[in-house]
């Protein structure tokens, strides 16, 4: 009797062990709310999404999921290629500092900046520099636990295509999603920001070099990236806190104080199409900005860049 | 049952539960690299990774900062099991400039004049099916010229 009983218990306590994950999933499942992140729900242990990217739904309620995005280093080089900036190779941050950053959170920052200056050298048409930066960028991957993403075989078609600036181009850009995507994965969203944070300064700074005698186009982009630094900010508001983050939001107020200083007068956006049948949208925001302030952007941002990078 | 081959049991059950929902997540970035990066074409895709697994009914919003002088292609990409996507395309004031309803296609290319912030509202639509399912749902940006 007692061993049947403690069959009994045995069995009820095995089923108990299968049921409480699988309870705990449908319950943590059903009140998805209007955030970010909420898309990495749990999946039943015995359902498994097909290769095509679907499978039975695991929740019922609705919900709102909300993206942050910053332009990539990509495209913030292009625009400042397009400005007439010229390349300074003294303003990029040293390859042989990337052994010093230990932290997660000094490998995260600084394979933002390092991306920056990876896309700006791949822009500028610097070959050698744009393959010792993917290098480097390669070590700090290591570092994150993510060096598959960077591996030999992506360095050897980055080399043999070095003089191809659109095939670098396509690299960069796959890989930083791939990176983006891998951390998103793993839970590691404080490194996918202080990253996107890295590259959005590291941008800034190095558009801000000299920027008392550059062009009126560039000194344009400059106030106008007040606005990537609002989508910038909601990103870092967006994930859960953590210690890195409140500092990297910390060390961003001066930045955002100096940005202060451009005034953005919001406009009703209207699209039209043009005479070759492409739609224009025109209208939208005006932005004011005096040399004072474009001043202040410019040392801000150095600072931060100096504190991350040094 | 011994309480060692519970504790393995219950384990398991947990590692099968964290493998699956990671497993999910890898499973978008196949299917948004197979299925949507070459719907791009020439444009040079933003390396930021707007992907979620969503379900009929769900929406999504992506606010972005698009740059003066530039073209750009918006692309909403998501699993066919989920039905016509929708999307709209709002200015920094919440005033629609583009809107997909009643269009055959799932990207919308333009040029913007002025850099301007905008709010892209992806709407996935409900479903009578006795059997809803989920899908990978990916909001790409590229941009050019």
């Amino acid at each position: 009797m007692k061993r049947a009983f403690a069959r009994m218990t045995n069995q009820r306590l095995t089923s108990a062990w299968i049921a409480l994950p699988i309870a705990l999933l449908l319950f943590s499942c059903g009140e998805a709310s209007q955030d970010a992140g909420q898309e990495d729900q749990p999946a039943a242990a015995q359902q498994e999404m097909n290769e095509e990217g679907m499978m039975p739904a695991r929740r019922q309620k609705a919900f709102k999921k909300i993206f942050h995005a910053v332009p990539s280093p990509i495209e913030t080089a292009l625009l400042l290629e397009r400005s007439g900036i010229r390349f300074d190779a003294g303003a990029l941050n040293a390859v042989d500092k990337a052994t010093g950053y230990a932290t997660t959170e000094a490998q995260a920052v600084n394979l933002g900046i390092y991306a920056g200056d990876l896309s700006y050298s791949v822009i500028f048409n610097q070959n050698q520099a744009s393959v010792d930066y993917l290098n480097t960028c390669r070590r700090l991957c290591d570092g994150l636990g993510v060096g598959d993403i960077i591996n030999a075989d992506l360095i050897a078609r980055a080399d043999n295509n070095r003089d191809v600036r659109d095939s670098l181009v396509s690299i960069v850009t796959e890989t930083f999603y791939a990176l983006n995507g891998r951390f998103r994965e793993n839970g590691m969203e404080e490194v996918s920001g202080l990253m996107a944070a890295g590259g959005w300064i590291e941008g800034v700074y190095l558009g801000t070099r000299g920027i008392d005698g550059s062009t009126a186009d560039l000194q344009l982009r400059i106030a106008e990236q007040k606005m990537t630094l609002d989508n910038l900010m909601g990103l870092l508001d967006s994930y859960e806190p953590t210690e890195a983050l409140d500092r990297m939001q910390a060390a961003l107020e001066p930045v955002e104080a100096a940005f202060a200083g451009v005034k953005i007068t919001e406009n009703a956006a209207a699209a039209t199409a043009a005479e070759d049948g492409t739609v224009v949208i025109s209208g939208g925001p005006e932005v004011e900005f005096d040399d004072a302030t474009l001043m202040a952007i410019s040392k801000s941002v150095a600072a931060v860049r100096n504190q991350y990078a040094q | 049952m011994t309480a060692i081959h519970q504790f393995s049991l219950a384990a398991f059950s947990l590692l099968m539960v964290l493998f699956s929902a990671s497993d999910a997540s890898a499973q978008c970035r196949t299917f948004t690299k197979k299925r949507c990066l070459p719907q791009l074409e020439d444009y040079v895709q933003n390396d930021n990774y707007n992907t979620a697994v969503l379900i009929p009914g769900d929406e999504a919003e992506l606010e972005l900062t698009f740059f003066g002088d530039r073209a750009y292609r918006l692309l909403v990409c998501g699993h066919p099991v989920l039905g016509d996507l929708t999307f709209q395309v709002l200015d920094s004031r919440g005033n629609g400039i583009y809107d997909s309803t009643d269009k055959e296609s799932n990207h919308f290319d333009f040029r913007v004049a002025n850099t301007q912030q905008m709010t892209v509202r992806v709407q996935v639509p409900t479903t009578d099916a006795v059997i809803e399912h989920e899908g990978c749902v990916s909001i790409m940006v590229g941009s050019k010229g």
